[in-house]
């Protein structure tokens, strides 16, 4: 089973998302901060991590770049759920490879056919090294 | 009279007065003469005489002596007398001219004056004469037996007719050559006549008072040339003074104008360079000491190395190659002073062309900006953008997420629809309150909001605002404390408005507290006023960020803070609602502690106030 790891301060969105995501056969496990999610990572080894960006004690920014730095090896996609379309924003994932943003608001199942095809490797199109 | 006339007369006098004064040189002259002739002739036949025998000179009677031989031979008119006296002075023989009287002469004793010369008068009154008379001793054997005296006449000034021709021939050439010499002069003053005339009418021109002169026509003449010379020259020389107070007055003015343009290059707002072609400052106002940290004395006539070491500003002050920067320039840099504060700082480059030639460049002309305010500004605009982006899109990715999962979930699952159901209908209350306060704001900005007031309980008023805000957010095990005296005046106020002011300082209260804190509400009331206080146990504010609290957009940099999402909004919308109320909201804070945000409202002004506005 595919392990998800999800980041958001919105007790909401996990909520719904883990429901979701649960259905459609993940295992996927929460968390609210980028903190957080940095244990989780080392613990759990996710093969996907979904972050939001403003969180509290660490962003996702903040936590995206924290992990391009000490975990180069790292085998696993990254979701960035983001508010913002402009592209100055996305400026700072320039260097970070296997890296895709979801525009808010989010499709449920938008996500899970991105989920589905990446895992089938039939979308190639994917910054995946 | 005229010049001319006067003139004339001046001559026809000065010519009678030579022929006088040449008469009596002349006659005088002459009479000098006759006396020296008198005195010569005299002298020489006394001496003959004296050297003859008294007999030969006196003679016997009836028989004519060496003296009547004498005075018939004589040719000089002015003779006199001839006597021989003994040495009594008694007249031993005489010959005398008709009407003339030997005169009594004085008996000689010493023999060193026996011979000499001597003036004697004879006659009376009118009638009276004057001698010369010449004298020499006579011996006989040896013996001084007596005088022989020869008397002349002394000549006296006359004119006797014989010398009229002679006059008459000598006064007519000086007559005549007077008219000549009266034309020749007139024909010698002429130019200078004209030169007169010349001076006259420039004079009549500049328009200066003539000096009236009196004295003779060729002086006054003169004179008046002199005076309309000298009255020209002062003319000149007011001219020239002008001239001169004219150029005190331009250099002045030039000096005001240099003056008045380095004035308003010092009171320019923003710092100005002028590098010439040789990359050297040439000019510098007073403003880039603050901007760059520089004095503008000490930059002048360097090269911008010299004065910067700031790797980011000397390429946008150095100009290499001349056709690269003959176009404007603009570049921000961040840079750091001396006293570690940062400032955004913008360069503008103008290339400062010759005029009327686009192809030569004298220098450059650099206008230094501070923008660290509107950077700061258009920062926060750029963060406050990305709030609301955020905070609009969360509550509406809720949304989709639930009514998306509704479709699937929803139908066999009654208890998930209930909870979507409930959590869609927060999130649309949550992003309606967000849009309300963004129009508000946007409102206040406009000037478009008419604060609708009717005259509020005020213990009721903020009981109820305080429920509503501790009950929903009641995550932190935080203390509430309200404190409300039972009996409070009603006050005049926009309720709905107020609400939002109160709610944000209690939002705040929340948001910003530490877990476990406690937060507070309070009131009282004086005669005059009414203080609302709201007090919390979180992380404060420091000194700087409390200055800056109710500015717009405006959020601290503090970690704690920056973890709690918000807009800087909501201080800022509190204090322009407060101040819509005539009242104003003031902020104490101690780090680490808490805060205390103090409303402060008028009883009576603010009716007054408001009718009054």
């Amino acid at each position: 089973m595919k392990k998800i790891l999800i980041a958001d301060d919105e007790p909401h969105v996990l909520r719904v998302l883990k429901l979701s995501l649960e259905k459609e056969g993940y295992a996927v496990d929460v968390c609210a901060n980028g903190k957080e999610a940095l244990t989780r990572l080392e613990q759990e080894h996710p093969d996907i991590l979904i972050t939001d960006i403003q969180m509290p004690h660490m962003t996702g920014e903040e936590l995206c770049l924290h992990i391009q730095q000490h975990m180069p090896n790292r085998n696993f996609l990254i979701f960035v759920l983001t508010s913002r379309t402009e592209i100055e924003h996305r400026e700072w994932t320039r260097d970070i490879p296997n890296l895709l943003f979801l525009e808010k608001p989010v499709s449920i199942r938008n996500l899970v056919e991105k989920l589905d095809g990446y895992f089938a490797g039939t979308t190639d199109s994917w910054r995946v090294s | 009279m005229q010049l001319n006339q006067r003139f004339g007369l001046t001559m026809i006098i000065a010519t009678l007065l030579v022929m006088v004064a040449t008469v009596y040189i002349l006659f005088d002259y002459q009479r000098d003469s006759r006396a020296e002739l008198a005195r010569a002739q005299g002298l020489d036949l006394v001496r003959l005489l004296s050297g003859m025998s008294w007999d030969e000179l006196v003679p016997r009677q009836g028989s004519k002596g060496l003296l009547e031989i004498l005075k018939r031979g004589q040719s000089n008119p002015d003779f006199a007398y001839g006597a021989v006296v003994d040495i009594d002075g008694e007249v031993a023989a005489e010959v005398t001219r008709s009407g003339v009287i030997v005169p009594p002469g004085d008996t000689i004793d010493e023999p060193t004056s026996w011979l000499g010369q001597r003036v004697l008068t004879a006659g009376i009154a009118e009638h009276q004469h004057y001698f010369i008379e010449s004298y020499a001793p006579l011996f006989e054997a040896g013996v001084h037996r007596g005088f022989v005296r020869l008397g002349y006449f002394q000549p006296e000034l006359s004119l006797s007719q014989y010398e009229m021709p002679f006059l008459a021939t000598l006064m007519l050439p000086i007559f005549l050559l007077v008219p000549l010499f009266y034309f020749m002069l007139r024909r010698e003053i002429k130019p200078l006549k004209q030169i007169s005339e010349r001076f006259e009418n420039l004079a009549e021109q500049v328009g200066f008072n003539q000096v009236e002169l009196q004295p003779s026509q060729a002086l006054s003449d003169f004179m008046e040339q002199f005076g309309s010379y000298i009255e020209a020259t002062q003319t000149r020389i007011e001219v020239l003074n002008r001239e001169h107070e004219d150029l005190t007055m331009s250099s002045k003015l030039l000096t005001y104008k240099n003056n008045r343009v380095d004035a308003i290059l010092q009171n320019f707002p923003d710092a100005i360079l002028v590098i010439d072609e040789a990359g050297e400052v040439s000019y510098a106002n007073g403003k880039i000491e603050r901007l760059l940290g520089v004095e503008p004395q000490a930059i002048l006539g360097k090269k911008t190395r010299e004065w910067c070491d700031d790797p980011q500003i000397i390429p946008l002050l150095t100009f290499g190659d001349v056709k690269s920067s003959m176009q404007a320039n603009q570049d921000t840099v961040q840079i750091r002073l001396e006293d570690h504060s940062e400032k955004s700082v913008q360069f503008n480059v103008y290339p400062l062309f010759v005029p009327n030639d686009e192809t030569c460049i004298l220098g450059r002309l650099v206008v230094i900006r501070d923008v660290s305010e509107s950077h700061l500004m258009r920062q926060r605009q750029t963060e406050f953008i990305s709030h609301i982006s955020h905070e609009l899109k969360t509550p509406l990715n809720v949304l989709s997420m639930y009514s998306e999962s509704l479709l699937s979930e929803g139908a066999d699952n009654e208890e998930y629809r209930v909870e979507a159901v409930n959590v869609i209908h927060d999130e649309v209350e949550r992003l309606s309150t967000l849009i309300n306060n963004l129009l508000a704001i946007n409102q206040y900005e406009l000037g478009g909001v008419v604060a609708q007031r009717k005259h509020v309980r005020m213990r009721e008023f903020l009981e109820d605002a305080f429920k509503n805000i501790t009950q929903a957010r009641d995550d932190k095990g935080l203390e509430f404390d309200l404190d409300i005296p039972r009996e409070m005046s009603m006050v005049y106020l926009d309720k709905e408005l107020f609400r939002i002011a109160v709610n944000n300082l209690l939002t705040n209260a929340i948001k910003y507290n530490k877990p476990g804190g406690k937060v507070g509400l309070s009131a009282s009331e004086n005669e005059d006023s009414i203080e609302i206080v709201v007090t919390d146990e979180g992380y404060g504010i420091t000194e700087s960020d409390i200055k800056q609290i109710f500015n717009k957009f405006f959020r601290s940099t503090d970690d704690n803070i920056r973890k709690q999402t918000g807009h800087g909004l909501g201080l800022s919308l509190a204090k322009q609602i407060v101040q819509m109320h005539h009242g104003d909201l003031t902020c104490t804070s101690e780090p680490g502690k808490g805060s205390r945000f103090v409303i402060r409202l008028e009883k009576v002004s603010s009716q007054i106030m408001d009718a009054a506005s």
